[in-house]
């Protein structure tokens, strides 16, 4: 508990310090720059806060955000599950997915944009797009992995194929489906401020670009603000639910100490 | 003389017959197991011992319906195993890896009763019973990896009896616990048999063991792997630790098995 309380302590003590270095650089150094010195960005923030624009873009991020990821989980882990155990599925898909593995959103960006517009289905498709491979890759393995003795104690108990693949094959491939979701979940967010960003997407993205448009930096820093707070939620999220679904498996089961 | 011991009793259950099993194909095939004949009847424990390595749990497999025989077959009354038979339960030997992880141990229990779409309360009361049978009821709600070696070993083999089996197959299921629990275990087998009336086939490489659980017992040998010999093993029942196994006809008993097994096949 002493430990913890330390550890806080020097954490908070971190924070602080960055935020002053960051007031000193801002109006020192660089007075006058285009960086603003904290107390004027935390300022406009506290104004953002109240403003309802605000609000309807960060829900847009988080929405966008969501969509992509869940869809993305959904479709991604029933792909891998298919890929992963019938190798017709696998010899069909292993070229496409090899050549799209290395592609990054970014570049397809102005392809979607042409035909979506800077609209929601755009940013959601790119979050997909960035999102799916990565997560039916990690299934696939997660299926490979799966211990050959459960399958066929799953089989010796007369469990039909789609009964082994749901209660088996796929609690066999969660591990590896919680990692993937761990690094997808801030990832998505990304994708979102960067659909926003580059694709005129709605949402924090968009809110920053308008910023940046109109030489508002104070405005700007506090959106970057809020993107780096929710990055960590995000980020907290994932993990705690990682630790949830998988507590069972062996590097989240809980010993007792002696 | 594997022949000579084929029943025609008309209460044969389970039938080996010719069954051969080779891994790969071609000029890589590796022949594990080369001609096994045998049978077990109806109610009947039969022990199969042989050395590590000589094919035994390949042979199970086969009888379970998990791999294809290369030559020759097994059959249940007569009809032969093309893949799992629904009367049969295999507990395997590894059974740490055969309990599901992400399981509680009742889960484990209930996880193959699902598809026989038992009403709720039956189910129950099959895991109920089961776990009273091993003594594991108050580790219910605890997962396979909090428990020890034999209670897991426990859990498996309760998950086999909860599935109600005509037939249940075991491959060498207390060879990792301590020599106490193994006592228990075998005289749970030996209790199952009596009060489910069940056909058990118990692969073992303990010698005393097989004769101490069995009716008979098939001893396998050399590579690869054949039917040395089919040992009738009569000993009053009920048996017990103690007087069953300070019996001179047990002590003759387990050292036929023993020559048999010791003699450079
Ligand atoms: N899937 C397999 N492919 C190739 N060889 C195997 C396979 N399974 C078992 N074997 C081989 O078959 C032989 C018998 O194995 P096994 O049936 O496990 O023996 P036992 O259970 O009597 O110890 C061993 O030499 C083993 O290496
Ligand atoms: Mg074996």
């Amino acid at each position: 508990m002493n430990a913890q309380l330390r550890q806080l302590l020097v954490s908070a003590g971190g924070i602080v310090g960055a935020i002053l270095i960051w007031q000193f650089v801002a109006t020192v150094p660089m007075a006058g720059g285009p960086l603003p010195p904290f107390s004027a960005t935390f300022t406009e923030l506290t104004q953002l806060l109240a403003s309802g624009e605000f609000w309807s873009s960060l829900a847009d991020t988080i929405l966008i955000s969501l969509l992509g990821l869940g869809s993305a989980a959904v479709i991604g882990v029933v792909l891998g599950i298919l890929i992963g155990s019938f190798d017709p599925f696998r010899y069909a898909t292993l070229a496409v997915l090899e050549f799209l593995k290395p592609i990054p959103p970014i570049v397809i960006l102005p392809l979607v944009v042409l035909i979506y517009g800077p609209t929601t289905q755009m940013a959601w498709f790119l979050v997909f797009f960035g999102c799916v491979l990565p997560i039916i890759m990690q299934t696939v393995a997660g299926v490979h992995d799966a211990d050959p003795v459960t399958l066929d104690t799953a089989r010796s108990y007369g469990m039909g194929r789609t009964e082994v693949l749901a209660r088996v094959t796929l609690p066999s491939a969660m591990p590896f489906i919680g990692t993937a979701m761990r690094v997808a979940a801030p990832a998505a967010l990304v994708i979102t401020v960067v659909a926003g960003l580059l694709g005129g997407g709605p949402g924090l993205g968009r809110s920053i670009y308008q910023a940046q448009a109109g030489g508002d930096y104070p405005s700007l820093y506090a959106y970057v603000l809020v993107l780096g707070m929710l990055g960590l939620i995000f980020q907290g999220v994932s993990r705690l639910a990682e630790r949830r679904t998988l507590h069972w498996h062996a590097s989240y089961r809980e010993v007792l100490p002696a | 003389m594997a022949e000579a011991n084929v029943s025609s009793d008309a209460t044969v259950r389970l039938r080996v017959d010719g069954l051969a099993k080779s891994y790969g194909t071609g000029d890589k095939a590796k022949v594990v197991i080369e001609d096994l004949t045998f049978t077990v009847n109806a109610g009947e424990m039969v022990c199969i011992v042989g050395p590590s390595g000589v094919g035994k749990t390949t042979l199970l497999k086969c009888l379970a319906g998990l791999q294809p025989a290369t030559r020759g077959q097994a059959s249940i009354d007569g009809r032969t195993i093309s893949g799992p038979p629904p009367e049969m339960a295999l507990v395997f030997q590894d059974y740490n890896r055969s309990l599901m992880p992400w399981l509680t141990v009742r889960k484990n229990l209930m996880l193959p009763l699902r598809h026989l779409r038992l009403p709720a309360a039956e189910a129950k009361e099959r895991c109920d019973s089961a776990l009273e049978a091993v003594g594991l009821s108050h580790a219910e709600h605890q997962y396979p990896w909090q428990l020890s070696g034999g209670m897991q070993q426990r859990v498996a083999i309760a998950r086999a009896l909860a599935y109600r089996p005509e037939i249940l197959i075991m491959d060498e299921p207390f060879a990792s616990v301590d020599a106490q629990t193994r006592f228990d275990l075998e005289d749970l087998c030996l209790k199952i048999r009596q009060d489910f009336g069940m056909t058990i086939l118990v692969v073992t490489h303990d010698i005393d063991e097989a004769v101490y659980l069995s009716d008979r017992v098939v001893v396998l040998g050399s590579k690869p792997a054949k039917v040395l010999k089919i040992v009738d093993v009569d000993l009053p029942a009920p048996r017990d630790q103690i007087t069953t196994r300070s019996l001179p006809e047990f002590a003759r008993q387990r050292t036929d098995v023993l020559s048999l097994i010791k003699r450079p096949a």
